[in-house]
């Protein structure tokens, strides 16, 4: 097995796969849950890779909505802290947009000061990523250059090619498992490679062609000509866009306990009016509108600003879960117009 | 990391969600896709629908009040103390001196053992839940004019109206998937009507607003049907076919013209007409409504009224229309299916029908008192005079929710025996004689009812803290230990009995409780569930108009404002849950009461201004809030605050037929505090 870069998994080999490695690793990947695709703990059985990307997004891996930072226990006035590891995971099926957001996230909370939990986590997880060769509905990762095929960041990297699975390392990881477990692989036919890239040509000019041409310059520009007075109007506070957002990634950390306890570091979003307001009461976005610009001026200012990386990777979910029917991206159609 | 479908806790919109638990944890929630209702989306409170659960405050073991505190005591020294002095109470005193307060909190199947704890251990019909201060002017309203409290249509129908008019409801705030429906609705050509005091978001998103002052519901009602009279807008085949009684409503509207109706409520007539034009033009439209309409002292008047509407419209049993009664708690609809209140078995057999209780003589073994009991408001009467002694509460939080605090400390301190089922200490609890620590929504399974009547499988995702139970187990426990079987290896087992003694829900069980639930009435294994009532007949045959007219308003010069009380979008009822829920309570963490600029400019007060607000029942200090939200001469606060409990100045004043206490508007007065 040396000396080729890629290598074809048949369809029905998938499972045995996923069984040895489900061995030594906590397999995370898209099963039904009440018939919709959801990341969670693999047991066996079927897999939902034909769904569209899960609505939660496995971001959720390596910044929970809710974590445990550490516990405190106190004995005769003394504190003592625990923390616990993070664990050994494989997620399987996780997308290009979603890898896109953990580049960028990486370009966060892995910058000069790493934040500990999330470096830990990031080391000790393994990325099967899957290409996108029929995207949803909403999907525009084209038009972010975050999709519909992955670039790097994945220890292996799988596209559908119909009759199986075309493999491509990333890291020695993903070496290290093709290697382990080559009885489930064979060599690629450059025929294979060729039809990779017809497909994702295919999936990309499908998203071009669904979706707005959004392209980040524009919708950068036109982020002040939006209204957003009636756009927060409309907005029912739901706080969604961002809780479901792979790339959101603000948190609030809280003690709960005394005097034994923990401290959490939950998911908070910026939609909320108590994320910015002060202790004096006042607050430099009060209204829903402000608050709805300022989500975006992070995604498409700020954070490029941070990572060089922009804060939206295309995969629509905002959109999906808006509870004000503010259709997230025509927002930006009639501005531009 | 698993994913566990299950239903949200909060309101009646029965969302269905996804909760993540990692390691025996809640971690997270997301909406479930495919789920009729939430269809991938959650208000934020959904969201955070799980972040309470392993709150530290959570009780964990059970306690009994020994020497003035509480202690730590077994489940089998709790349960036995109870069970002996309910017996013991009984004794002395009757049947009737005892009470249980079930939970629209708790499943279905909890609400129906704690009320044949109530009828088949206890022999009481003293039994009732939050309902009675929330929709029991829709179950008797309802009821009278369609044969029908439940909501007549899925929510998804509002889809196909051609007009709403939503009325008493802070939807985007206490129903957001409701709205959500509503303003699809909007946006696809639906008018949108909103009838409120209060200039709500909803309000702000109508096409016509209608800003009527407290308590005139039954006079802007009678003036839009006038006015579809008048337009010759009624559905006169539908009137003839399907109704009766509509000669006396016809000759007692006339009187309601709309300058008459704008001296009333303050509406201008113009908008009136416009409001009616649209409602009684469009093809398919459908009234939702809410606390603001049946929380009056003629709440019933006010349901009726708009039954009125929809019926003389020939706005009923088809896609679109209907009456949307939105329920304000996730399981209040089937803690009313179960007959936790005091008129009815499950599936609203009444008491005091000999065949029916007949029926339930036979099936639960026992004989059964023939009385109606006393509703929950009556029932704090009742214990500060002493005719009541020992209730089992559960999961309720009466030292807030309910109207005159001061009173209802009087009721429950002056109890011989209070035992209290909840998941958080709460101000009722304090006053408890046991405490009884039971399982949230998270870690029981069973099944909730939502406001359309859908019945849906709640899956356990968690272990309860410590020592606490589901409290469908301890329910089952006391009934034992009262000398009634009860013998359910699992909260499926106590659903095939429901199924069995309630027509409704003849039809349902677990195994047929997909991701769509059934909605009732099921009658059998092969029924498909009905999501719209009504079509082709009413269960009463015809549908009834009722002439109601509009009450008489006390007005009291000493307390020239009138308060209203309501919930926010990022609080739940007493705050339990939600101001244990860090997101939820930062965004609101205190009481504040809405006062109008010009009426704060009258008394002097800015926001951020410490006053007193002062009924004739009692008084409370608070921050104002100054916004154009409420009217000139109104003011509001919301009811979760037990630091400033808008519940001390409510007043007990009782709608006649449904025992409902008029919440929704009482006379004040507000001072600056000293």
């Amino acid at each position: 097995m040396t000396g080729t870069s890629a290598f074809f998994l048949r369809r029905e080999d998938l499972v045995p796969l996923l069984e040895e490695l489900a061995e030594t690793l906590e397999v995370v990947a898209p099963v039904l849950v009440e018939g919709e695709a959801a990341f969670a703990t693999w047991r066996g059985g079927a897999l939902a890779l034909d769904d569209k990307n899960p609505l939660a997004s496995p971001m959720e891996f390596f910044l929970p909505k809710k974590e445990v930072l550490f516990r405190y226990v106190q004995y005769s006035g003394r504190y003592t802290f625990s923390e616990d590891p993070p664990r050994a995971r494989l997620i399987f099926g996780m997308r290009p947009c979603d890898l896109q957001a953990l580049k960028v996230i990486d370009g966060i909370f892995g910058a000069e000061l790493p934040d500990i939990p999330y470096a830990g986590r990031r080391r000790s997880t393994i990325i099967v990523a899957l290409n996108c060769t029929s995207p949803g509905e909403g999907c525009f990762c084209r038009s972010m250059g975050s999709g519909p095929g992955a670039e790097g960041g994945y220890d292996l990297l799988l596209t559908d090619l119909g009759r199986g699975y075309l493999v491509e390392p990333g890291s020695p990881a993903g070496v290290y498992i093709l290697r382990a477990h080559q009885r489930h692989f064979e060599e690629a036919d450059p025929e294979d490679q060729r039809e990779k890239e017809r497909l994702l040509a295919l999936a990309g000019e499908e998203i071009i062609k669904r979706g707005p041409s959004l392209n980040p310059e524009k919708i950068r520009e036109a982020i002040d000509g939006v209204d957003w007075e009636e756009a927060g109007r409309r907005c029912l506070a739901c706080g969604g866009c961002s809780l479901v957002c792979p790339v959101c990634h603000c948190f609030s950390v809280l003690d709960q306990g005394v005097p034994d306890g923990e401290r959490l570091r939950c998911r908070d979003t910026c939609i909320l009016s108590g994320f910015s307001r002060m202790t004096s009461g006042a607050n430099p976005r009060p209204a829903l509108g402000e608050r709805l610009r300022h989500w975006y001026l992070d995604k498409f200012v700020y954070i490029p600003e941070k990572t060089g990386l922009f804060g939206c990777v295309g995969c629509g979910r905002c959109s999906r879960v808006c509870l004000g029917e503010v259709d997230r991206w025509s927002l930006f159609k009639e501005a531009a117009e | 990391m698993e994913k566990i479908a299950t239903i949200c806790v909060y309101c009646g919109c029965g969302c269905g969600l996804f909760l993540h638990v990692e390691d025996g944890r809640i971690v997270g929630a997301s909406p479930s896709p495919a789920h009729p209702v939430s269809r991938g989306r959650l208000c934020v409170k959904g969201w955070l629908a799980a972040d309470f659960v392993h709150h530290p405050d959570r009780l964990k073991t059970p306690l009994v009040r020994k020497g003035g505190r509480m202690v730590r005591g077994s489940w089998d020294e709790v349960l036995s103390l109870t069970a002996r002095r309910f017996k013991e109470i009984r004794e002395e005193s009757g049947p009737d001196a005892l009470a249980v307060l079930t939970s629209a909190k708790g499943t279905n199947e909890e609400n129906y053992l704690l009320a044949k704890l109530a009828r088949a251990a206890l022999k009481t019909n003293n039994v009732d839940h939050v309902a009675r201060l929330c929709h029991a002017p829709s179950v008797a309203g309802l009821g009278f004019a369609l044969g029908s409290g439940g909501m007549t249509n899925p929510i998804r129908s509002l889809l196909s109206s051609g007009a709403i008019l939503v009325t008493g409801s802070n939807t985007t705030e206490q129903h957001p998937l409701v709205a959500a429906h509503i303003l699809e609705a909007q946006s696809r050509g639906a008018t949108l009507i909103v009838v409120d005091p209060r200039r709500t978001q909803m309000a702000q998103l109508a096409d016509i607003h209608l800003a009527p002052r407290l308590g005139t519901d039954v006079s802007w009602t009678n003036g839009i049907l006038n006015l579809i009279i008048d337009l010759g807008l009624v559905d006169e085949d539908f009137i003839i076919k399907r109704t009766e009684g509509f000669s006396a409503l016809k000759d007692l509207v006339v009187q309601y013209t709309p300058v008459e109706v704008e001296r009333i409520t303050g509406i201008p007539s113009g908008d009136l007409e416009k409001a009616a034009v649209a409602f009684g033009e469009a093809d398919r439209a459908a009234v939702v409504y809410a606390m603001g309409t049946t929380q009056h002292s003629c709440g019933t008047d006010n349901v009726l009224a708009l039954a009125n509407l929809v019926l003389a419209t020939g706005n009923v049993g088809r896609d679109g229309t209907g009456i949307y009664p939105l329920r304000g708690h996730q399981n209040v609809q089937g803690a009313c299916d179960m007959g936790a209140l005091p008129s009815v078995y499950p599936g609203y057999q009444k008491v005091e029908d000999p065949a029916a209780r007949e029926r339930m003589e036979a099936a639960w073994g026992t004989d059964l008192p023939a009385e109606p009991g006393l509703t929950a408001v009556e029932m704090m009467e009742a214990a500060e005079e002493g005719r009541l002694k020992g209730v089992y509460i559960s999961g309720e939080n009466p030292m807030i929710s309910y109207p005159d605090r001061d009173q209802v400390m009087r009721a429950l301190s002056s109890l011989e025996f209070l035992a209290v089922a909840d998941i958080f200490p709460t101000e009722t609890t304090a006053l408890a004689d046991v405490v009884l620590p039971v399982a949230s929504f998270a870690e029981k399974d069973g099944t909730f009812t939502s406001t359309e009547r859908r019945v849906q499988r709640v899956r356990r995702a968690a272990s309860p803290p410590g020592e606490a139970r589901p409290e469908v187990e301890v329910a089952a426990d006391l009934l034992r230990r009262l000398g009634v079987d009860a013998d359910y290896a699992s909260p499926e087992e106590v659903m095939a009995e429901i199924s069995s003694v309630t027509p409704s829900y003849g039809g349902i069980s677990y195994q047929r409780l997909g991701i769509s639930g059934l909605s009732w009435p099921c009658p059998s294994r092969d029924h498909p569930g009905t999501e719209i009532l009504h079509q082709g007949s009413f269960p009463i045959g015809r549908g009834r108009f009722s002439a109601v007219e509009q009450q008489e308003l006390a007005e009291d010069l000493d307390y020239p404002l009138l308060l209203t009380t309501g919930r926010s979008l990022f609080h739940f009822h007493t705050g339990t849950m939600t101001r244990r829920t860090h997101l939820l309570d930062r965004e609101r963490p205190k009481a504040a009461v809405d006062i109008n600029p010009a009426d704060a400019a009258a008394l002097g007060v800015r926001s951020g201004t410490m006053v007193v607000v002062e009924s004739a029942t009692g008084s409370l200090e608070i921050e104002a809030r100054l916004t154009e939200e409420v009217p000139v001469g109104t003011v509001y606060i919301p009811f979760h605050f037990a630091e400033a409990p808008a519940n001390q100045l409510t007043a007990r004043t009782l709608d006649p037929t449904s025992k409902i206490p008029g919440l929704k508007r009482t006379p004040v007065r507000i001072r600056r505090a000293e």
